[in-house]
């Protein structure tokens, strides 16, 4: 199933539509935790319509901070009233000595830091009373190196003993700007690991960076590596689209919908194909 | 302690960098790259609060804006993992910051993002809810107040003129409501003289009758009661009905 990021830019256009047909939504628990009025009315429509999966922004996991427990309460709270599916966050970190950034910086690929953000995880799981899905985030330097992205990465999931969000248009970014291989460092993830997955379009703003902007459409490398991906993983995962900026027709977004769809089913036909 | 001292130097280093352009070298990294951080956070920060406070934004120049959302990231650290709480942020930080040039060029300039603000918290806020009917007459039953409404008083008429017309020659004071309409979720302002607002608390604190309404404000602010009065409350009783700032009747048992 392909579901898409329900937001307020084209919530009332999803719910009225009958072109876009997501097979369930995502949302930031943060940007609607505690909220009331006229969204909050739109928001229980869209559960009606569809199951909800969500993914955080601000818990900061790997944050030096200690985490913020009352909110993490209420990202429970929050869970648990609307039903979600799954909740994920990213690797990275969002607030530092007590101030929120409201982006998501990169951490140092360090063993001390895996192991820091490996524990933060396995607490917030014992909150949550559920696993998480960790999203290997897109970065544009890293901070002090001393391992490299896939084994900073891998030491994490083991550590935390929990499940990954592989955002491919995220590996291929990071695979651009930093000069790997894709399908290689997709080979290195423990595949098994992964619960859902993220696609989204970027932008290209000079010869040597990529920004993840989920604001353009997906391009067709990033649809390939999503198809090598499906084949790889070999199951059926959950799959998010993500448009945050220049929100285009309906038509076009179920467009994409449709493809990730039908790449997703070639690739599981082949699986089964090959397993009989 | 997982998290060596060396690791959270180097995530502070990058942080601070992120909020202030400050930069700390850190080892490893891409410096041509690294500036897209502090780009990609300054553009959040700065389309929130645009988004946030239009009629602040029309005010001030763009240097003036520029250095408000930098002066504001930089000193203030935001703590609310919702990021639109981020407004009202800068409002405590503005208010708590001695003889900031903003405040002293525009005296109103507070009150203008306090009333910006009043409307997304509105907007956001969870609902509340009171017992009512939507059936009864003024006459007859209590009126109830819409429990999603504030009370402002304000020295400037912010919510009456262009921010840009603003003098010192309009400071007096200024009394409104804002509310929020159940059906819509829409924000509404009403100008009030101090006897409405008067009425308005009354309803606040408890449901009221149309003549005990009228009755109290005669009586505590020594009013004589006037055919003129009654005609003006009636008017304006009504037409609080009928914008929902009255949400209407109290369920009699």
């Amino acid at each position: 199933m392909v579901g898409i990021g329900f937001r307020k830019d084209f919530a009332d256009e999803l719910l009225r539509s009958s072109v876009l047909t997501p097979a369930f939504i995502e949302v930031a628990p943060e940007n609607w935790i505690g909220i009331g009025g006229y969204w909050k009315k739109q928001l229980k429509k869209a559960l009606e319509k569809y199951p909800l999966y969500t993914h955080g922004l601000s818990l900061s996991i790997g944050s030096p901070d200690e985490l913020d427990y009352d909110f993490l309460k209420k990202v429970k709270l929050f869970l648990k009233e609307t039903n979600a599916q799954i909740y994920s966050e990213h690797l990275s970190y969002a607030k530092c000595d007590n101030a929120h950034l409201y982006d998501l910086l990169p951490i140092p690929f360090t063993e001390d830091a895996a192991n820091h953000v490996a524990k933060r995880i396995t607490t917030i799981q014992d909150l949550l009373e559920q696993k998480i899905a960790i999203e290997i985030v897109s970065y544009y330097s890293p901070i002090a190196p001393e391992l490299s992205e896939i084994d900073f990465i891998n030491l994490v999931l083991q550590e935390a003993n929990c499940e990954l969000l592989l955002d491919v248009n995220n590996v291929y970014v990071n695979s651009f700007n930093h000069q790997y291989d894709a399908k290689e460092f997709i080979n290195a993830l423990p595949l098994e690991r992964v619960s859902y997955i993220h696609m989204a379009g970027h932008q290209q703003i000079s010869d040597t960076l990529i920004i993840d902007t989920h604001g353009e459409p997906i391009i067709d490398p990033v649809f390939h590596l999503f198809e090598y991906a499906t084949q790889q993983l070999g199951k059926d995962v959950p799959v998010l689209l993500e448009r945050d900026f220049n929100i285009p027709e309906m038509e076009e977004l179920q467009s994409e919908i449709n493809r990730l769809h039908t790449i997703k089913q070639c690739a599981l036909k082949k699986e089964n194909y090959v397993a009989a | 302690m997982l998290l060596l001292e060396k690791t959270h130097q180097h995530q502070s280093a990058l942080a601070i960098y992120c909020r202030t352009g400050h930069y700390k070298s850190i080892p490893g990294v891409n410096k041509k790259n690294i500036t897209q951080y502090r780009s990609l956070v300054i553009n959040i920060v700065d389309e929130m609060l645009k988004s946030a406070f239009p009629l602040v934004h029309n005010l001030l120049s763009t240097r003036e804006w520029t250095l408000l959302i930098k002066d504001f990231f930089s000193n203030h650290p935001c703590s609310s993992p919702q990021v639109w709480y981020m407004p009202k942020e800068l409002y405590q930080y503005l208010s708590s910051t001695k003889n900031h040039p903003l405040v002293e060029k525009y005296p109103f300039i507070l009150e203008l993002i306090w009333f910006e603000w009043l409307e997304v918290e509105l907007y956001m806020m969870a609902d509340q809810t009171v017992t009512h009917t939507s059936t009864g007459n003024i006459h007859a039953n209590k009126l109830v107040l819409n429990p999603e409404s504030q009370f402002q008083h304000f020295q400037y008429p912010v919510h009456l003129k262009s921010a840009k017309t603003i003098t010192q020659a309009d400071q007096a004071n200024y009394y409104l409501t804002a509310h929020r309409v159940p059906e819509t979720g829409s924000i509404l302002f009403t100008d009030l003289s101090p006897a409405l607002l008067y009425m308005l608390e009354l309803l606040a604190d408890e449901p009221h009758t149309f003549s005990q309404l009228n009755e109290r404000i005669c009586t505590d602010l020594d009013i004589n009661f006037t055919e003129d009065i009654q005609s003006v409350t009636t008017d304006f009783i009504q037409k609080s009905l009928q914008s929902r700032l009255i949400i209407g009747f109290s369920i009699e048992h």
